[in-house]
């Protein structure tokens, strides 16, 4: 069978989306166009508005509609903490928190050399520039604690700390309400390594 | 793969290489195993937020494994820790990156080496505790990598059985070994001393010159061996340099 070039054209645009293969992008396609036409319209829209009006916050890099998000500019935030986190959700997550009212940079991404993902790809030439803006004394690293994460918190030290600027890293171990019981054997060893005095 | 075998492998020693996301909430996971070689497995449901295997997934840490499946791609059943966590400090992680990129591009799946990963799980401890030099633990496990693959690498004497003399210098050429002197055309070898080779024969990296003509010589080989394959680490760890 021979399928009209538009309808080719929009099962190919589809397969651009991450897990998304020829069978689904055919059933999307398929789907858009017999049963749901006003949302594939609106559907058309907002990427193109959205595509038009969101581009990255000069200052945290993460999705913007103006220059400086609207957290950047509020001017209500400490201008003299950085916090690195990787993705916008992890910020969203930090804020959820409450216990933090610094600044905030979104690396979009992590370090990670089997992918192919290196400096380049996340920008830490950014970072670094934002960095040193002349306020920000601390930079807290909140990146995962994954390999990745953990090769991207330290070279992003490695970085800034030619620069004189203080670094540090947000803790691990025991989850809040933490039952020895009933951590895995990771995490707990990680604990007991990472333990602190008390007194 | 042997055909009729049992194909449900309890509890084996494995380490995590890579692993990419696959549909909505699972992992495709690259293990080197110790006795089957390097395999994938799908980790069902290992990206959800509650996953046991979630934090267990992490590259370097030694693990025991429990998977069956017939085909290319196996399935997961269960993970557990091994041995105690292994903590590479922040300079080593790159090392642990390369070592693990280098078995992804050339060890073939499904070809058991025994040897090789006693010596990568040896490799990452030195590592971990940085008792030598970090470059020259990965040259090391580079030599150790190639010939366990089956690629000859002479180093006291050539294919022509020329025994290599401390005093010379000599021109490497990949699959050949060193020659004293070149023909046109075959001027892409690393040029080293006889010294330098017989030192590496002994596993001797202490001289200045050997950890410096090593490096050339392992990086002409694994390029070699590579093909046009690019290695990413290799390549993030100038673009680092560079900032």
């Amino acid at each position: 069978m021979n399928s009209p070039a538009s309808l080719e054209q929009l099962i190919a645009a589809l397969r651009c989306l991450p897990g998304v293969g020829p069978k689904s992008a055919v059933r999307m396609a398929y789907y858009l166009l017999q049963r749901d036409r006003k949302g594939a319209s609106a559907l058309a829209q907002a990427l193109d508005i959205a595509l038009q009006v969101v581009s990255h916050c000069e200052l945290c890099n993460t999705f913007s509609e103006t220059p400086v998000c609207p957290m950047c500019a509020s001017g209500k935030r400490e201008d003299s903490m950085l916090c690195v986190v990787e993705m916008p959700t992890d910020m969203m997550l930090m804020e959820q928190t409450q216990a933090y009212n610094g600044m905030y940079y979104v690396l979009m991404g992590r370090l990670s050399p089997l992918d192919g993902i290196g400096p380049k790809e996340i920008h830490l030439d950014k970072l670094i520039k934002r960095a040193q803006d002349g306020k920000v004394q601390e930079v807290i690293l909140a990146t995962n604690y994954t390999v990745e994460g953990e090769a991207t918190a330290h070279y992003i030290s490695e970085l800034l700390g030619k620069h004189g600027i203080r670094i540090s890293r947000i803790a691990r171990g025991m989850p809040m309400g933490g039952e020895i019981e009933h951590v895995d054997a990771g995490t707990l060893a990680q604990a007991m390594l990472e333990r602190r005095g008390v007194s | 793969m042997v055909i009729g075998a049992t194909t449900r492998q309890e509890n084996q020693a494995v380490y995590v290489l890579h692993s990419y996301p696959f549909k909505e909430t699972s992992l495709i996971v690259e293990l080197f195993t110790r006795d089957f070689g390097r395999i994938a497995v799908v980790a069902k449901g290992a990206r959800r937020p509650r996953s046991a295997l979630r934090g267990m997934l992490q590259s370097f840490q030694s693990l025991l494994a429990t998977w069956s499946g017939k085909q290319e791609l196996k399935t997961l059943h269960g993970l557990e820790w091994h041995a105690g966590l292994l903590v590479l400090p922040g300079e080593s992680l790159m090392c642990g990156f390369y070592l693990n990129e280098l078995l992804m591009r050339l060890l073939p799946r499904d070809d058991p080496h025994e040897a090789l990963f006693d010596e990568y799980a040896l490799t990452l401890k030195m590592l971990a505790t940085q008792a030598q030099d970090s470059a020259v633990i990965l040259r090391k496990f580079e030599l150790c990598l190639l010939q366990q693959l089956g690629y000859a690498v002479p180093l006291i004497q050539n294919i022509h059985d020329e025994v290599v003399d401390a005093s010379k210098q000599y021109y490497y050429l990949p699959e050949v070994g060193p020659v004293s002197s070149v023909h046109v055309g075959q001027e892409n070898g690393v040029q080293l001393s006889g010294e330098t080779l017989l030192a590496m024969a002994q596993d001797d990296y202490s001289a200045a010159l050997t950890q410096q003509q090593s490096k050339q010589l392992m990086r002409l080989l694994i390029n070699y061996y590579l093909g046009d394959q690019v290695l990413h680490t290799r390549q993030l760890l100038m673009d680092l340099q560079t900032l």
